[in-house]
């Protein structure tokens, strides 16, 4: 059949609307999570009302961290768009770094503040709220691991990186999520 | 590579082999009737659930199942029509259908497709297993807190359900992205997306709401898993946790579920009867829209499964009215498939049979809808077998009969092969005599105070003729299927016609041989208006537009 009569008909690549489609599935999901949360924030008196200011200094040092990954998440498609391969290796290793250390300080929180999944609401919500974000997170550092293996071996050109778009966005969204979460956990 | 050969590009051997060349296919139209045949098999295991749910409710007091298999089979019922059955049959058909219907040659993402499949088929085996491990989810596929927490279902039961939905949802999430990125993006040059069948645009809005509600009971299945097995109190009612909780997420889903069900069905309903009313759909674009704004309202109408949990007077009156509202676009393609019907020269095939016959069922079950739909009304018959009798009206007198009408119709398209009419209509009549027997004394029942959910009744409750009857009518409907079965066999042993367009169809999957070759096209003809087919065929009588 002729190859002709088949052009993708908005204009985009598959593999970017189907994203947008997965990101929209996704805010769904988070979307039901958080609604769990406040259903239930309701319901149990919250360990963080009222708490000092201290006890932000780890899910605050998080945010800083994303934000920066977010930063050279976007230096390393901005590499991938210019066909600075070194600079794309690079800046996907730093953000896949920066993404894993923010799990880290997601494991140091949960375990330093001494919460269970079953003492009352909070911890609970913490385990599930944040475990599925980083669990998002985590899928987002498989991507780029893939994303910085496949730069080293010159898959990408200026115009062919779909999988760097694709990863950016997926990567930004994961942030934008954390940045939801972390309001209506911790500042309000 | 991939696409041409149809299977996965590593697999030498698939080429050789028959059983390696379908379990590694990435044709869609094989994946279509993989799923087809699959899903077909689990709908007969959860017939023969429901005879047995008929068995033991014959007669008063009547122990063909006792209490604890019962509940097993009722739920295991629910959860294989719309898991196994239903919602995978609506997704077999869209993969045979929509690449065809939009002049595609596959999917967007083969692959992936075949993973849906594949997922499937073990979500289902997964479920089922739990039979011989323990026993079967028991608490009904609503699985209300907090009859799922550990201290009232200990053991597995329960852990199976929430595993295998959490298997059987992430593939339905894959197969509608697929369906939703195939239809943007690989129609056939000049069909815009307000030319797509009807079909087509019924699966589109059906893979939309998927992607959306889907999502909710998969946190649902996870905090009930993270509540049982880590000790979250989510929906634990004893520490502090909420049943409403689990209600609200559950029929977020809940509810939009029920229009995947119908949707695809209502799509094969705007396909056939326009064909064999020889028409055009009348009121195409007011059934598109109609469709989509069913797909927004489903959203909206969730609590009308809550009335009776002591919602306040704000949310009945919202929920009551929300559920009222969804009735009009509904209506609406009721009134257009009998405004197509209305003049035009109709033939009597047993596929126009049934789609005849779902209009009459599903308005049956669409007015029982808005009877429910009236928070006092419903306050008095919820939980009692008015609102089985309902649902099954729209379940089974409409996506069931909405099927079979895509089956008869598509199956010379599958196979070569035109089912045998006179077995066909044989069926079609034992199908309705036998729901009809089942159903409408649900509603008699129901008012009469017959609780669901229930094993047994008392002997002097005055219910036990009708509960014969509808056990009579249960094992009519399934000599109906039996037909059905015996019509595929014998017409499966015949030799292959491969009549490409026998209705003289609208739309472009009969512009290819039955079935269709690997490829699908050799070539397009121009798609100039929703009926490019006919176009062709009748330059004369062209759809100006």
């Amino acid at each position: 059949m002729n190859q002709a009569n088949i052009k993708p008909r908005t204009g985009l690549d598959s593999a970017k609307v189907a994203t947008i489609v997965v990101l929209g599935s996704e805010t769904f999901f988070f979307g039901t999570l958080v609604s769990a949360y406040l259903f239930m924030r309701g319901v149990y008196p919250w360990p963080l009302d009222g708490a000092p200011l201290s006890r932000l200094v780890i899910p605050a040092a998080n945010t800083l961290l994303l934000l920066v990954s977010v930063l050279t998440m976007y230096l390393a498609l901005r590499a991938a768009r210019a066909g600075g391969k070194a600079a794309l290796v690079t800046w996907s290793t730093v953000t896949l770094a920066l993404g894993l250390v923010f799990v880290g300080g997601q494991v140091l929180e949960y375990t330093s503040n001494g919460m269970m999944p079953g003492d009352q609401g909070f911890g609970g919500v913490f385990l599930t709220l944040m475990g599925f974000h980083a669990l998002h997170l985590l899928a987002g550092v498989v991507m780029l691991a893939l994303i910085a293996m496949r730069a080293r071996l010159g898959d990408f050109t200026p115009r062919r990186h779909t999988a760097v778009e694709v990863g950016a966005w997926f990567w930004y969204y994961v942030a934008g999520v954390w940045a939801v979460l972390f309001t209506i956990l911790y500042l309000i | 590579m991939t696409t041409q050969t149809g299977t996965f590009p590593y697999m030498r051997r698939a080429e050789k082999s028959k059983f390696l060349s379908w379990a590694l296919t990435t044709d869609h139209k094989r994946i279509g009737i993989l799923y087809l045949v699959t899903a077909f098999f689990f709908f007969l295991v959860g017939g023969i659930e429901a005879l047995l749910i008929r068995l033991q409710l014959a007669a008063p007091g009547a122990e063909v199942l006792g209490p604890d298999a019962y509940n097993q089979v009722f739920t295991m019922h629910g959860m294989t029509m719309i898991f196994l059955g239903a919602m995978p049959i609506a997704i077999g058909f869209a993969n045979y259908m929509v690449p065809l219907m939009i002049g595609a040659k596959d999917m967007v993402f083969p692959k992936l497709n075949a993973l849906s499949y594949w997922m499937f088929i073990f979500g289902g085996i997964f479920m089922y297993s739990s039979f011989l491990l323990g026993g079967a989810p028991d608490k009904g596929w609503f699985a209300y807190a907090p009859m799922t927490m550990p201290a009232y279902s200990p053991g597995m039961r329960m852990d199976f359900w929430a595993l295998g939905v959490i298997v059987l949802v992430v593939s339905s999430t894959v197969g509608s992205i697929n369906i939703i990125v195939t239809i943007l993006q690989m129609r056939a040059r000049g069909m815009r997306i307000t030319q797509v069948p009807m079909f087509v645009w019924n699966m589109l809005i059906t893979s939309f709401i998927g992607v959306f509600a889907f999502p909710s009971v998969l946190v649902a299945a996870a905090l009930l898993l993270l509540d049982r097995q880590l000790g979250t109190q989510f929906f634990n009612t004893g520490a502090g946790g909420d049943a409403m909780l689990w209600q609200h997420i559950f029929w977020f889903f809940g509810h939009p579920e029920v229009y995947i069900l119908i949707l695809p069905a209502m799509g094969i309903m705007s396909e056939v009867v326009p064909v064999f009313s020889r028409k055009p759909l009348f009121g195409f674009t007011i059934i598109a829209f109609s469709t989509a704004a069913i797909g927004v309202l489903s959203f909206m109408v969730w609590a009308h499964h809550m009335f009776s949990t002591g919602m306040s007077q704000i949310a009945l009156l919202f929920f009551a009215a929300d559920s009222f509202l969804i009735g009009v676009p509904t209506g609406i393609k009721i009134f257009s498939w009998l405004a197509t019907m209305w003049g035009g020269k109709i033939r009597f095939t047993t596929s126009m049979l049934f789609a005849m016959g779902f209009i009459v069922m599903f308005v049956i079950g669409g007015i029982t809808g808005i009877h429910v739909a009236s928070v006092p009304l419903d306050w008095q018959v919820t939980d009692s077998y008015y609102v089985v009798g309902h649902f099954h009206y729209v379940l089974f007198g409409g996506t069931i009969l909405g099927f079979l009408a895509g089956l008869f119709y598509w199956f010379p398209k599958m196979s070569g092969r035109l089912l045998g009419e006179r077995m066909g209509k044989l069926s079609f009549w034992t199908i309705m005599i036998g729901m009809n027997m089942v159903f409408l004394p649900m509603h008699y029942l129901g008012l009469a105070g017959m609780p669901r959910r229930v094993y047994t009744y008392p002997a002097d409750a005055g219910w036990a003729f009708w509960n014969m009857f509808e056990t009579w009518g249960a094992f009519i409907t399934a000599t109906g299927f039996l037909f059905i079965i015996i019509n595929i066999v014998m017409t499966l042993r015949r030799p292959a016609t491969h009549e490409a367009d026998p209705w003289d169809g609208y739309t472009l999957e009969w512009a290819t041989s039955s079935p269709p070759p690997p490829e699908n096209f050799d070539s397009l003809p121009p798609v100039r208006s929703r009926r490019p087919l006919w176009d062709a065929k009748h330059p004369d009588m062209a759809d100006t537009h």
